[in-house]
């Protein structure tokens, strides 16, 4: 709390953790839109709930939701997150459990209205009913730093933030790191990795992002078309036995879960030598 | 006669709406025309990095509204495009920090400036997006054969139709073997679903990452097969009739794009 509020750039003061019995809420969050957070957020709550954890995944992109989709729930989608905050429904008429999994159900985001429409405090109160309900909190948060972004952030104890290799988006996830309460140590997913690009000096490696970052690496997810097509499909590859990038997921959630993981899976060579520009740009956070 | 201002726009963030407004730019700089790219996402500037120009900034777009200097002290012209000048966000500022009268009042002062005034927006439809659709008469949208970034383009076809702005399609990210075998939506689809006029296919490319991050825009290599698309893109946003690239060509597999009529 004290080093939250002695730095200037922090938004949001952090919640106290959880007690014991209570759930964890999570916010997956990157500044950058399109690296994957939906994507993220879907494979992570899927494999946590094959794991046997209670999970619900809490769509936050109002106007823009994706996540129902992502899980293949968009038609079973009847009420959504402002409904349950403006008091029409109830939380449990609001909740969709997914088809494959009892333990996880999704919380949509309303497709026709507007952030703005969302109260901060109500928000902060509603995850908080949910963390007396299930063992896992994910919020996918929009893209960008607006209200969006805000109010996904306002009820969440812990931070996720997904990058990919990309200069524009470690800029972007810097600033986000930023903005996040400054008392928590966010982990970093890196997403859409291409060894081989990587392997040319054609792609920043693990190494050059991280090393402008500086955060605990939770994971790092090879780039695959099959994202894309599971995605179309509302498959979630967490679940495909035979899939890599879903054993990747699930090594996530095993993390997450508080399990002793080896590091992440894909294997990369050490690469330090990116590009010049990279450190000039990140004079630290201010 | 003042330029033409043109908002490029997409709902869901990281389908190449930046990317977009650098190539795009870029190649009617190549063509001779005045070109001017406003980047519009305070707080989460890139355009800068796309054109590897980041060094060079001095004043932002919330300084030239706040009247803290002259519009063009702002400018960055481009080295390499010399008729082709950015428009920076700021960094540390809020989207908040610009009205929409503020930023209609920029843009015009940029259209009697250059022939096409580029506004790249941010992700998202909040104030950011409604800044950045303030000043513009016509929209590019970008999407991607994606069922999420189509179902976003959607809800931005929607708020342009309402505000009165008449807009265009660029598919981007299309992997033509992925078409052909099933796994991925054609562009044919995605104009079906959006009922919007193509302007333009791009397939997925490796190297656009890599230029990138290099601020080298992909156009600046003429020789590479992107780089006529983004050409044929910017002559047909000139006017001119222009057939699309036949994806089927050698070094393009997939679908045929030769079935729009251009507009």
């Amino acid at each position: 709390m004290m080093r939250a509020l002695e730095s200037p750039a922090t938004l949001l003061e952090p919640l106290a953790e959880p007690a014991a019995a209570r759930g964890r809420a999570i916010v997956i969050t990157s500044g950058k839109g399109g690296v994957g957070k939906t994507t993220t957020t879907a494979n992570v709550g899927a494999a946590l709930a094959a794991a046997g954890k209670r999970v619900v995944l809490v769509d936050a992109d109002i106007g823009l939701r994706n996540l129902d989709i992502v899980l293949g729930l968009e038609s079973r989608v009847k009420h959504h997150l402002l409904d349950v905050l403006e008091e029409k429904v109830s939380l449990d008429e609001a909740l969709v459990r997914d088809k494959r999994s009892e333990n996880l159900y999704l919380l949509a985001a309303a497709q026709t209205r507007e952030k703005e429409d969302v109260v901060t405090a109500q928000m902060k109160a509603l995850i908080e009913q949910l963390c007396e309900r299930f063992e896992f909190v994910l919020i996918d948060c929009p893209a960008g730093i607006e209200m969006g972004f805000k109010n996904a952030v306002a009820g969440a104890h812990h931070a996720i933030v997904v990058c990919t290799p990309e200069v524009s988006a470690v800029r972007d996830a810097d600033r986000v790191v930023g903005l996040l309460p400054s008392a928590w140590r966010p982990e970093l997913i890196i997403n859409r990795l291409r060894p081989q690009l990587v392997r040319k000096g054609k792609m920043l490696s693990v190494d050059d992002v991280n090393g402008i970052l500086r955060l605990p690496l939770l994971g790092v997810i090879a780039d695959e078309p099959g994202v894309i097509v599971a995605t179309n499909k509302g498959e979630p590859l967490a679940l495909d036995p035979s899939s890599e990038t879903g054993a990747a997921y699930r090594a996530i959630a095993a993390k997450l879960a508080g399990e002793n993981v080896a590091a992440p899976t894909v294997r990369v060579p050490a690469n330090g030598s990116f590009f010049s520009k990279l450190g000039s740009l990140f004079g630290g956070r201010a | 006669m003042s330029g033409r201002r043109i908002v490029i726009t997409s709902g869901k963030g990281g389908v190449g709406k930046t990317t977009t407004s650098a190539n795009v730019g870029a190649a009617l700089a190549k063509r001779g025309h005045r070109v001017i790219l406003v980047d519009t996402d305070i707080g989460l500037r890139n355009l800068d990095l796309v054109l590897g120009v980041e060094k060079r900034i001095v004043f932002d777009l919330v300084e030239v509204v706040e009247g803290r200097c002259q519009v063009r002290q702002a400018l960055i012209r481009d080295k390499r495009f010399e008729s082709l000048s950015l428009l920076p966000a700021a960094q540390t500022r809020e989207k908040e920090a610009v009205s929409g009268p503020q930023m209609v009042r920029v843009i015009d002062e940029l259209a009697e400036l250059a022939d096409y005034v580029i506004i790249d927006c941010p992700a998202g439809i909040e104030h950011g997006f409604r800044n950045a659709i303030a000043g513009a008469r016509e929209a590019i949208v970008v999407t991607t054969p994606e069922v999420s970034a189509i179902r976003d383009a959607d809800r931005v076809v929607g708020k342009l139709t309402e505000a009165g702005i008449p807009l265009r399609l660029i598919v981007n990210r299309v992997r033509p073997e992925m078409v052909k075998s099933g796994d991925m939506m054609s562009v044919e689809d995605v104009c079906e679903i959006l009922q919007a006029e193509l302007l333009g296919a791009v397939p997925e490319d490796e190297e656009v990452i890599d230029t990138t991050n290099r601020g080298e825009p992909i156009v600046l290599d003429s020789t590479h097969r992107l780089a006529e698309i983004y050409d044929k893109i910017a002559r047909r946003l000139a006017g001119e009739i222009v057939p699309f690239t036949n994806l089927n060509a050698p070094g393009f597999i997939g679908r045929l794009f030769t079935l729009w009529k251009a507009g």
